[in-house]
């Protein structure tokens, strides 16, 4: 007789084993994963105001003077991740400890961020005397002018100037946060259109189903940057990054949609579904306990990709000066300013374009090696 | 399939007129809006427009009426195929779209064969040589240009061969010498040449790594096929096998992707238009969305939407003429 060997292997372990097999796919993480880190920690990588500071016998942190109400609670509510994940197993046992105290951290720190204002100063303490200090990687804040303009990649400025002066790579630092976030969150919403549209056309069928496809056909007959730019306008001139956000996710939803229908036709004709039909499951709970768990894998590739298109598309934007408002730094903000200049400042445009590149050649490769991983019939490699 | 055929044609009218709705009450509801754009004379220079001008206006452009009433008044012209007179300059759009098209689709339609010339090679290769350093390196190029943004390479081209500090080696922007007029013909025809190079190339290195991936793909499936085994166990030369047996068949759903590239041939060229200065369709949108002007955005968006329909039309038709075995029966 033959004997299989039993393995105890999850679907997640078998997934992120065989992603990790791919060398591209695991390399391109780990540069999204650094991209997220240097992004998280842009104020304290550039920044005009010192980390550490001794004058006068005192020791001051001015750094955190320039935070913002975004930064800080970002750097509240990490480590209040990172507790939630270490201490996973008792919180698991006692859920509602965890809550009460979770929720009581997030209200202390809401609390004490409308208490303090944020102080946007435009000064720096480079000049300033001081026995000992320790400034950031990058000297300058994003959006400090100084008087060298235009000057080219040197130790000062690794990335050069723009023509106010300001140093390139501080603004590149800090519009990763803008790219990064805007490619997650606005995916996240296409996401969410998309899935619950392909997951009821594809559970209900009939007419339903016909209703919804008609509108994602209607929905893919416009060429995107228009159907982007008008809906762009209704925001007027107010452009925050939510809007943008906003935008790119209520535009972009038709490829989950169309791929979540397609999983579910599937599915649904599967023995489970039958059998979950047959105990007399809700709908809901069909789609959710049964369908959409099983999708999952596609789902995700799909998102993966979106992320790099939505980055790609924020950029468009800016360049096309649709995105954020003039002193928040962007990728294809710095681009679109390089235009310009473009005759001598070479720097204005490879730095962003290299960085915009990188990214979105890492989530490609992320999405490369998640399609893989889920099923490795579609293996191309 | 005749059935087939007419059953898809006749369920292109309401998806036109669902995309019209929509574009037409996306418009009207937003604050894009030839009025209001001409009202802000005052920090352009002008004179600030007084209310009853303003409500002569609109009027004039017909904006004072209920959205659906309009609306209904705009397909009743269209079905007669008149998409009406600009609000800007009052020339008919289809004459303001005639005149850009063109060069549009000139760039494009360049644009899409060059890299269909190039990626289905690259993309064979890498079938035949599958698994090998060459199969590596040619997945891994056409990944890097694809994920090249293409307004940054733009950029970066015209600073280094086009009149930057560098290399000065084509021309920077627009679509012919301001000294075109007193060209030769064959002068003049070499201008153009030039002046399309940066733009079809920009256009073109990003689509190379989808089109060479699936002919890649559909190189591989039909290498793995019974009849090559045939083929070779027959003792055919191995060119042989490759371009009479597998590359016939590797080609057929290549053709079908073809169709739908098609709709790209007229939009989507916003960006490098405008870096290149050229006066083509994207250019036309964008300006008409900066005034408000209502005609000729919905004489663009009709375009678009009966192209990219009758495009997907056109690629399940293919799917079936070139492969006998699929039928929609």
């Amino acid at each position: 007789m033959n004997t299989v060997p039993v393995t105890h292997e999850g679907n997640a372990q078998r997934l992120w084993r065989r992603f990790c097999s791919d060398s591209f796919a695991r390399n391109g993480l780990r540069v999204v994963v650094v991209l997220f880190i240097l992004a998280a920690l842009a104020p304290f990588l550039a920044n005009g105001h010192a980390i550490v500071r001794v004058a006068d016998g005192q020791i001051t942190f001015p750094v955190f003077r320039s935070l913002e109400p975004i930064e800080w609670r970002f750097l509240l509510y990490v480590p209040l991740a990172g507790m939630a994940y270490i201490f996973r197993r008792p919180l698991s046992r006692h859920p509602r400890r965890g809550l009460v105290v979770g929720g009581s951290f997030i209200v202390l720190v809401e609390i004490f961020l409308h208490l303090t204002h944020p102080i946007n100063d435009p000064s720096n303490d480079r000049d300033s005397a001081a026995s000992f200090r320790i400034l950031p990687l990058v000297h300058y804040s994003p959006i400090e002018t100084t008087p060298d303009q235009f000057s080219p990649p040197s130790w000062q400025h690794p990335c050069g100037t723009d023509s106010t002066g300001r140093d390139i790579a501080a603004r590149m630092l800090h519009g990763a946060r803008i790219s990064l976030s805007i490619g997650f969150v606005s995916q996240g919403i296409a996401l969410l259109i998309g899935v619950t549209m392909g997951s009821v056309a594809g559970y209900y069928r009939g007419w339903t189903d016909i209703g919804i496809c008609r509108f994602i056909e209607i929905m893919d007959c416009f060429p995107t940057l228009l159907l982007i730019l008008v809906v762009i306008s209704f925001t007027g001139s107010q452009n925050n990054m939510f809007c943008i956000m906003a935008v790119i996710g209520v535009t972009n939803w038709t490829g989950a949609a169309r791929l979540v229908r397609g999983e579910f036709l599937r599915l649904s004709a599967q023995p489970f579904t039958l059998a979950a039909k047959a105990v007399g499951a809700s709908d809901l709970r069909i789609i959710l306990r049964h369908l959409l768990p099983n999708s999952l894998g596609p789902i995700l590739i799909v998102g993966t990709f979106g992320v790099a298109s939505a980055i790609l598309l924020e950029s468009s934007l800016s360049f096309l000066g649709f995105g954020m408002q003039a002193p928040t730094p962007s990728w294809g903000d710095i681009l679109s300013e390089s235009r310009r200049y473009i005759d001598f400042a070479w720097w204005l445009a490879f730095f962003p374009g290299l960085a915009i590149l990188v990214t979105i050649m890492s989530y490609n490769f992320v999405g490369e090696g998640l399609r893989d991983a889920v099923d490795p019939r579609l293996r191309v490699k | 399939m005749t059935t087939y055929i007419i059953r898809r044609i006749l369920l292109l009218f309401p998806t036109l007129l669902g995309i019209t709705l929509l574009t037409f009450l996306l418009l009207r509801l937003s604050p894009i809006n030839p009025a209001s754009s001409k009202g802000q004379g005052n920090e352009h220079g002008g004179k600030a427009m007084t209310a009853e001008a303003r409500t002569q206006m609109l009027k004039l452009y017909g904006l004072d009426k209920p959205p659906l009433v309009a609306y209904a008044e705009w397909v009743g012209r269209s079905l007669r195929l008149d998409l009406g007179d600009s609000f800007v300059d009052h020339r008919p759009v289809a004459a303001k779209i005639g005149e850009r098209i063109g060069l549009t689709v000139s760039i494009t339609g360049c644009a899409l064969i060059i890299s269909y010339l190039v990626a289905i090679p690259l993309g064979i290769i890498a079938a035949i040589k599958r698994g090998q350093a060459v199969d590596r390196t040619i997945s891994f190029v056409v990944f890097v240009l694809y994920s090249i943004p293409n307004f940054a390479a733009a950029l970066l081209l015209i600073l280094f061969v086009a009149g930057g500090d560098y290399l000065n080696l084509l021309p920077m922007y627009g679509i012919n010498s301001i000294n075109s007029s007193e060209m030769g013909r064959f002068q003049w025809l070499w201008d153009r040449v030039l002046h399309m190079i940066l733009p079809v190339v920009c256009l073109t290195y990003g689509s190379l790594a989808s089109i060479s991936r699936y002919a890649r793909v559909s190189m591989l499936e039909a290498l793995g096929q019974d009849f090559i085994r045939t083929a070779r166990a027959k003792g055919l030369p191995e060119r042989l096998v490759i371009f009479r047996h597998a590359l016939r068949n590797a080609l057929i759903p290549i053709i079908t992707i073809f169709a739908l590239e098609l709709p790209g041939l007229i939009g989507g060229t916003i960006i490098i238009e405008s870096i290149f200065s050229l006066p083509g369709m994207g250019q036309l949108m964008f300006q008409s969305l900066d005034t408000g002007d209502y005609p000729v955005i919905m004489g663009i968006t009709v375009l678009a939407a009966i192209i990219t329909l009758l495009s997907y039309l056109l690629a399940d038709i293919l799917y079936v003429v070139v492969d006998p075995r699929i039928s929609y029966e």
